[in-house]
């Protein structure tokens, strides 16, 4: 058991941090510190020097571009990344269907697809939910059919997080009705141009536009488009999920939003002395650290045990302590956020000038709109209380 | 980075779990209590025999050179056990306290300590005093003789030894050891909540052999502080397991309604609510562990507070589950689980209780200050 890191370890978090600051734009750098969203441009441009320094797809194997890295390494790579304000590697292409692709796709597919991914050549959204199937996601019925010559995909996606952005699309279909409802889902990739896609966003409360519904109308994707086996998508979406799962720790992010939070509870004066100064602040602020601190060791344990082979190929149950930790300090730190802004929270800001422009400092621009926005992180990739029943029944046996 | 066991510590962990199942029931757990020393001589001695005690003292001092670590796997293991006998003194408080004491001095102590022959007591807090790092008021003279008040000495009536802190004659900390028998010790013994014994004992110009010529008693103090938090919180990890467990197991049994209770979700969901906060208890465990003999006396102490919050909250959460989820069973004494129930709160008390941390670790402004 050793917590610290090795003098190898060190140098390679020091490579990293310089790695980021020789790159990383100002204007990507103040958007994620403000909570801002980035553009596609941002994120497109970022993935490429991430891929051209060999460092875009953290967790894939040697063999299909990956840097062959240790979990400890992934570990300080996401921190430092995140810590700087830097963006993490396109989630979707990255951690999604990359990795799936690589365990389940054929080598046709893997040539096909993975080093564009890597390279944020094509942006890959996720057709998961459907207006019918949220948390019982297995009832799907987006319907795919084979016509003899390819597959005809009809039915509807729906909180389709940049479609709008998209040349593909990873989705479940159903390809059968028979027997259980899991056995007749399919992993299917569309091009989202072809002819019968049509998109229709959803603002958020928050008032960004990042999911979409997605509308199918006998579209058509051709044979090779099929990932692994027809009727066993649910189980290449499970090992998907768990690795999504993983990801939401995002505790270089929380850790510099809490110095952030404390640089400004120290400059801001409330009732005539620092807000850092006030005994209930300074509780939240604390007991917000001390979970932050359970988190990262969580995080790093199960990390820990995938580097040493004890996962096996399943998802390990802690994924889901993760990823209903990950939400909550999430979630705690906007709650934070907001209270700090107080009044500086209130106004609905669109654009710099004018009626509509903030009052306060740049960073409570997005103080209320995130704390908005954040509800969605105990509701997707599976919800609390999805997560609540796959512990219940993985670890429990319940 | 590795957060994984090495074999020797798997072992150990095995060994001391099989031990306690065959030796340490809730049965023989109840046996043991209603004797008039209320804990087990020959499993005190069988902890012993495993090496459990020459684990933390170093190899010249004729232990085993184990780290905190292995204190943590046993406290796991203790708490999930519910065992009574004070291990911690003996594994995390007596090797940080001999620091203070000369290689002479330390050699017969540690020697009795480590073959299991003498109970070891600490006797530290005094009336009024409920928390860590504040000044003592029982007074030690040149002789070597000590006048003042201990309050809530585990096993202080039982113990065999006791390592007394004091106001040295020079005003500063004092380290004495002091048998049971010495003149002038009186000790009233009582029953805790939680099925140990404890006493309150007053000295009276009781001679005692004061511990010098190794490490600053101050800091030989606050070292065995730090270390009995990463017990006290590896064993109430262990208890929060053995609570879950036993609670889970009761809701695949208990059948209310024409199916077993654990089928509905509303019980399911809790009963999940419990498993992520132990996660984050074990977690918080490992960190205490490793942090409790950091170099820097500040980075460990606000590690141990953090762990020490989080073990709290999580006590309660998970202890008052069991017991809403046992329902009327649960509020038994024939129940294991009221038993873990009480001793995880006596947990939460001890080491310094929730507000005690959340005032040192709020006052230093956060881990990261």
């Amino acid at each position: 058991m050793e917590l610290k890191f090795t003098e190898e370890e060190e140098a390679f978090r020091a490579e990293v941090r310089a790695f980021v600051a020789d790159n990383l734009p100002d204007e990507v750098r103040e958007h994620v510190r403000c909570g801002i969203p980035l553009t596609k441009e941002m994120v497109v441009d970022w993935q490429r020097k991430l891929n051209a320094r060999g460092w875009a797809t953290p967790r894939w194997p040697r063999e299909w571009g990956g840097p062959g890295w240790t979990a400890t390494q992934v570990y300080i790579f996401n921190n430092e990344i995140e810590a700087a304000y830097a963006p993490l590697p396109q989630n979707f292409n990255v951690s999604m269907i990359g990795p799936v692709i690589v365990q389940f796709g054929n080598e046709e597919q893997k040539k096909r697809f993975l080093p564009r991914i890597a390279n944020l050549d094509d942006w890959w959204c996720q057709g998961f939910s459907e207006p019918g199937a949220g948390s019982d996601l297995a009832s799907l019925k987006t319907r795919c059919d084979w016509d003899g010559e390819q597959w005809v995909v009809n039915g509807q996606k729906t909180w389709t997080t940049y479609a709008q952005y998209a040349d593909w699309m990873f989705a479940l279909v159903r390809t059968s009705t028979e027997g259980k409802k899991q056995e007749g889902i399919s992993f299917l990739l569309i091009d989202m141009k072809s002819p019968g896609i049509t998109l229709r966003p959803i603002q958020t409360m928050d008032g960004a536009e990042e999911i979409n519904e997605v509308f199918f109308d006998d579209v058509k994707v051709p044979a090779e488009n099929m990932v692994g086996e027809v009727n066993k998508g649910w189980t290449y979406a499970k090992f998907l999920l768990g690795n999504e799962r993983l990801g939401a720790a995002h505790v270089g992010l929380l850790e510099a939003r809490l110095a952030q939070l404390k640089a400004i509870a120290k400059e801001r004066i409330v009732r005539g002395r620092p807000l850092w100064d006030h005994p209930r602040f300074r509780d939240r602020f604390v007991e917000a650290e001390v979970e932050l601190k359970a988190l990262e060791m969580t995080a790093m344990r199960v990390l820990s045990s995938i580097e040493a082979g004890q996962g096996g190929d399943k998802p390990d149950p802690a994924t889901s302590v993760i990823k209903l930790k990950g939400a909550q300090t999430q979630q705690r730190m906007t709650e934070l956020f907001m209270e700090v802004a107080g009044d500086h929270a209130l106004p609905w800001v669109q654009g710099a000038d004018g009626d509509n422009a903030r009052i306060g400092p740049d960073w409570t621009e997005r103080s209320a709109p995130n704390y908005f926005n954040f509800r969605k992180s105990s509701i997707y990739g599976g919800s609390d209380q999805v997560q609540k029943s796959i512990i219940s029944k993985a670890i429990l046996g319940l | 980075m590795n957060f994984e066991l090495n074999d020797e510590q798997r072992m150990l962990a095995d060994s001391l779990r099989r031990l306690l199942a065959d030796r340490y029931d809730f049965e023989a757990r109840r046996r043991f209590m209603e004797t008039p020393n209320g804990f087990d001589r020959s499993t005190w001695t069988d902890f012993a025999e495993l090496g459990l005690f020459a684990l933390p003292f170093s190899e010249e001092d004729g232990g085993l050179g184990g780290t905190s670590v292995e204190t943590m796997i046993v406290g796991e293991a203790m708490g999930h056990a519910l065992v009574n006998e004070p291990w911690f003194v003996a594994m995390a408080i007596a090797p940080a306290l001999l620091e203070a004491a000369s290689r002479e001095q330390r050699q017969e102590t540690v020697e009795a300590i480590v073959e299991g022959s003498v109970l070891p007591a600490w006797a530290h807090l005094e009336p009024g005093m409920i928390d860590q790092g504040e000044p003592v008021t029982l007074q030690a003279t040149e002789a070597g003789l000590l006048s003042g008040t201990k309050t809530v000495v585990h096993f202080g009536a039982e113990a065999d030894l006791l390592f007394v802190t004091a106001r040295g004659p020079d005003g500063g900390d004092a380290l004495y050891l002091v048998t049971r028998d010495a003149e002038g010790l009186e000790a009233r013994g009582y029953r805790t909540q939680d099925g140990r014994r404890a006493a309150e004992m007053t000295f009276e110009s009781t001679p005692g052999q004061r511990l010098s010529g190794g490490i600053p008693v101050s800091e030989a103090i606050s070292k065995a502080q730090a270390r009995a938090l990463a017990a006290i919180v590896a064993e109430a990890l262990g208890a929060m397991e053995a609570s879950i467990e036993l609670t889970v197991e009761y809701l695949k049994t208990r059948e209310q309604f024409g199916r077993p209770i654990g089928s509905f979700q509303a019980l399911q969901h809790i009963a999940a609510g419990a498993v992520v906060e132990i996660e984050q208890v074990r977690s918080m465990s490992l960190y205490a562990s490793v942090m409790c003999d950091d170099p820097d006396p500040k980075a460990r102490d606000l590690a141990l507070s953090a762990a020490k919050i989080k073990v709290c909250d999580a006590a309660r959460e998970i202890g008052q589950m069991s017991i809403q989820l046992h329902g009327g069973v649960g509020m038994t004494m024939e129940y294991a689980i009221g038993h873990y129930f009480k001793r995880l709160t006596m947990l939460e008390l001890a080491g310094g209780d929730r507000d005690f941390h959340m005032d040192r670790l709020t006052e230093a402004g956060g881990l990261a200050a």
